[in-house]
């Protein structure tokens, strides 16, 4: 049986090169269940955005908005209840916004990590659902290397190039990365969108003002020795995307600006934002003892603007400039690993950030606010023997939020009295939390077994705590809650693959518990002519699993069938019984793929994708029919002797252009169909 | 021998993985038929014998200092929340753009023919905004308010918003146009 090595035991996305012996330490490494994708796999898998390159493995999903931004979610989690690391390091936006990206140069990516489950131990607060480890840190092994890609996609008409060099000299290593990339407003398969007693006509299919822009660039100079390695990475990430003309704002409002007139332009209401990231690492190793240290600053600048009109009792503002958020954040993080015995491998760790927020515009939504978080861990391994270890931790945070209070601009009657209106008041709160996980893996024969029970939490966001505004992207008022607890999170999950002559299965079962989940309830009153939504924390149970099985027919041809189910219930609270909002629902897939070695080496893949009609609902949503896609990838690598390799990936969304409904979706609310057909191409070269 | 072994502990996997999905399926349909929850928006009436007394409806044309008596009829499966009435300025927004087309409380076509409504930098524009709440456990309700229009506002066109929302949270809206008149 030990005879023949079980290939892919994880939840082998295909191309994943990472086989045999060396794959089975990987899975013996961590109970938890992480998928690893690697940069060939990016690149020859390339179908339009990071995220929506990563929706392949099951568990993950990109919630989009528009064309050019989705954000991750992992088992049905995202905003702050997952993380996003690059390099180790927390990435700090605004994640609670549900209108704008990820911030990140994804062609500077070399691999990504996507890891199922609570992972608060090593990352604190929001690291509910995963966390999804970006990292571009790969050192350059050439005096002189580098690439260039050029992209494009038709539905939207994207045109982009990315560009990379980097070289080591002796100890030393540099690398630079520049990435430009312009799209127009973005198709969907019908004539017109019904929005509340409103119709609203499209031209041409396309969502008006949706065009949108980016450009990243990024610097990293390191050294590299036997025990001491250091780095610093400067990046800074610009984009400016429109939103859907007709659905923004208090109503749908008519508007002087001629949309029309073209489809690559961005009028208003358009954002802009700009993440600046100064990232060091620092680590030192020797056979039993391990260092690291990561320090980093981020600052997020975004800016909403929209044509300024009057609404209720505020006058029309002089200006466009609606929202402005400017965040600072610095964080340090040292980390100990030491190899105890051959056995037990123990691993210490503090950690601190501390954010600073700043709002302007005549729009608000969110508070000024600092926060300052601390936390501290530690966590050993016990490696029973090859083919058993339990692993066992415990981390305690300590968080402090300071929330600045805020004023109208403008004066509201109250009584026989005009004042301007509170809408936030001072507030300051600190929040502890105790957090702790376990874990197991066995390998035995042809079986992978892991199995984790775990707590983890959330720090309630300034938003949750201090909101009380109108939510002018989304037609309501939200009012936040200033006595909610941190959010806690139970959960317990398993990891069962087994591998055997080509055939490879896995299948990871969850069950998630959350005493305190806080909700944004709508409520039956009106604040100032809009529907108030109010946080309140509510118990929650989730559970589901993914699962896949493949099988290896021979070196050429191989088929996938996967799926994955999620329920969630609110089991107290207002809304007792309901799902929770953007429900995702099950969905299958089948798929084929042909590898072959003509001219280099290559394949082709076709994918159906099912996905089951949702009638778990909020309000307000609608329920969302079922459907079906038929997508196709190509990915072809070219040997060019003496210069390096061609890479070329052609890959096809909904190929039979079909209309349909992403209940996950921003635009879902509003009845906007996902996008039709597309094709994705990128051609790079490496040399 | 072995082989057996294993492909039965596969078939095994694949059959508790069948098992979930159709339990999971049979779960969601149990639900629905022991659901009680309301999962259904209230409806502003426009049809029936009291949709034909509505009021106002949609390009009704008033003058200042005049009331606008609003009846309406409400109706929900479970239980009646509250509503908003909301009137607010309509006249800096052109209707000869071409990207929106509203059936129905979007613009009055026919007034624009040749004329624009606007304002007289010194008027005042009308704002009313005004929330009621429905007695508990009502299904059916027939709103009725007065609202008088000030003498001092500036003329021209204004949305009147319609706001209802049941106890669960669900909300309809419905938007018209009115002008108000010397």
């Amino acid at each position: 049986m030990c005879a023949s090595e079980p290939s892919d035991t994880t939840i082998a996305i295909q191309n994943v090169e990472v086989t045999g012996m060396a794959h089975r330490q990987q899975q013996m490494k961590t109970s938890q269940n992480s998928v690893q994708v690697g940069k060939d796999y990016l690149e020859t898998n390339f179908s339009g955005s990071l995220m929506q390159t990563l929706q392949g493995i099951p568990g993950v999903k990109a919630m989009s908005i528009g064309s050019g931004l989705s954000k991750p979610t992992i088992r049905g989690l995202g905003f702050n209840r997952m993380a996003v690391t690059e390099d180790g390091v927390k990435h700090e936006g605004q994640q609670w916004g549900d209108d704008h990206g990820l911030e990140i140069d994804q062609f500077a990516v070399d691999r990504a990590e996507v890891v199922k489950g609570p992972a608060a131990l090593l990352y604190g607060s929001d690291a509910i659902g995963g966390v999804l480890n970006l990292f571009t840190n790969h050192i350059p092994t050439e005096k002189l290397e580098g690439a260039v890609q050029l992209f494009g996609r038709t539905n939207n008409e994207q045109l982009g190039l990315s560009a990379r060099i980097g070289g080591r000299y002796g100890r030393f290593f540099y690398r630079a990365h520049v990435t430009y990339s312009d799209y127009s407003d973005y198709r969907v398969p019908t004539d017109s969108i019904k929005y509340y007693s409103y119709w609203i006509r499209l031209k041409d299919g396309r969502l008006r003002n949706t065009a949108g822009r980016e450009r990243d660039g990024s610097v990293m100079l390191g050294y590299a020795g036997y025990n001491f390695h250091t780095d610093v990475r400067i990046s800074d990430s610009y984009s400016k995307s429109g939103f859907f003309a007709n659905a923004h704002g208090l109503e749908v409002r008519l508007s002087g600006i001629d949309y029309d007139r073209s489809r690559r332009d961005i009028d208003l209401p358009y954002q802009w934002v700009n993440h600046l990231k100064v990232l060091s690492h620092s680590s030192w190793t020797d056979d039993r003892l391990s260092l690291e240290l990561n320090l980093a600053y981020q600052n997020n600048l975004r800016e909403e603007l929209s044509e300024p009109v009057s609404h209720g009792y505020m006058p029309k503002p002089d200006n466009s400039l609606e929202r402005r958020f400017n965040k600072h954040t610095a964080s340090g993080q040292l980390q100990l690993r030491y190899e105890l015995t051959d056995q037990h491998s123990l691993s210490a760790g503090v950690s601190s950030e501390y954010q600073h927020n700043r709002r302007s515009g005549w729009g608000f939504i969110i508070p000024d606010f600092e926060t300052l978080s601390m936390g501290a861990y530690v966590f050993d391994r016990f490696a029973i023997s090859e083919q058993l270890a339990v692993n066992a931790g415990v981390r305690y945070d300590h968080v402090r939020t300071s929330i600045h209070s805020y004023h109208d601009w403008f004066k509201t009657p109250v009584g026989a009295d005009s004042v301007f209106k509170e809408r936030s008041a001072d507030l300051k709160r600190n929040f502890n939390s105790l957090t702790w996980s376990a874990g197991i893996n066995w390998l035995t024969g042809d079986w992978v077994l892991k199995a984790n029970v775990g707590k983890s939490f959330r720090v309630p966001i300034p938003k949750e705590l201090g909101a009380d505004g109108v939510n002018y992207h989304i037609f309501r008022y939200e009012r936040g809650n200033s006595a909610l607890d941190p959010e806690e999170s139970y959960q317990m999950d398993m990891g069962i693959s087994w591998s055997h002559k080509g055939w490879s299965v896995q299948l990871d079962p969850y069950v998630n518990y959350f005493p305190n989940y806080i909700y944004l309830n709508p409520t039956s009153s009106f604040v100032e002519g809009l529907q108030l939504y109010h946080y309140t924390q509510a118990k929650v149970l989730r559970f589901g699993f993914e699962a896949e099985l493949s099988y290896e027919l021979n070196r050429h041809w191989k088929g996938l069938l996967k799926g994955e189910y999620l329920y969630a219930e609110q089991m107290s609270g207002p809304k007792k019984g309901y799902a929770l909002p953007f429900s995702t629902p099950w969905s299958a897939d089948a798929e084929v793929t042909y590898s072959h070695t003509w001219l280099g080496r290559g394949f082709a893949l076709l994918n159906f994708h099912l996905v089951g009609r949702q009638n778990a609902i909020v309000p307000p949503e609608n329920p969302t029919d079922g459907y079906w896609t038929l997508n196709l990838s190509l990915g072809q690598h070219f040997d060019w002797k003496k210069v390096g390799e061609i890479k070329v990936a052609l890959h096809a969304d909904n190929l039979l252009n079909k209309r349909y409904y992403d209940h996950t979706s921003y635009y879902r609310l509003i009845d906007v169909p996902e996008p039709g057909r597309n094709f994705s191409l990128m051609v790079g070269l490496e040399f | 021998m072995k082989k057996f072994f294993n492909t039965s502990l596969m078939m095994a996997l694949v059959s508790i993985t069948t098992v979930c999905f159709t339990a999971c399926s049979k779960n969601d349909d149990n639900k629905e038929d022991v659901d009680t929850k309301d999962t259904t928006k209230p409806v502003i009436l426009t049809t029936g014998t009291e949709a034909n007394v509505v009021n106002p409806i949609n390009c009704q044309v008033y003058h200042r200092g005049d009331t606008i008596h609003f009846f309406y009829a409400f109706e929900d499966d479970t239980e009646l929340g509250s509503f908003n009435l909301e009137v607010h300025d309509n006249s800096d927004h052109h209707s000869h753009s071409t990207e929106s087309d509203d059936h129905e409380g979007g613009e009055c076509r026919h007034d624009h023919e040749g004329e624009e409504h606007e304002h007289d930098a010194s008027e005042r524009h009308w704002v009313y905004n005004q929330s009621f709440e429905i007695p508990a456990g009502q299904k059916h309700y027939e709103a009725r308010v007065d609202i008088p229009i000030p003498n001092d506002v500036a003329e021209g066109d204004y949305h009147f918003m319609i706001r209802l929302t049941d106890r669960a949270g669900w909300m309809q809206l419905k938007a018209l146009a009115i002008v108000i008149e010397e």
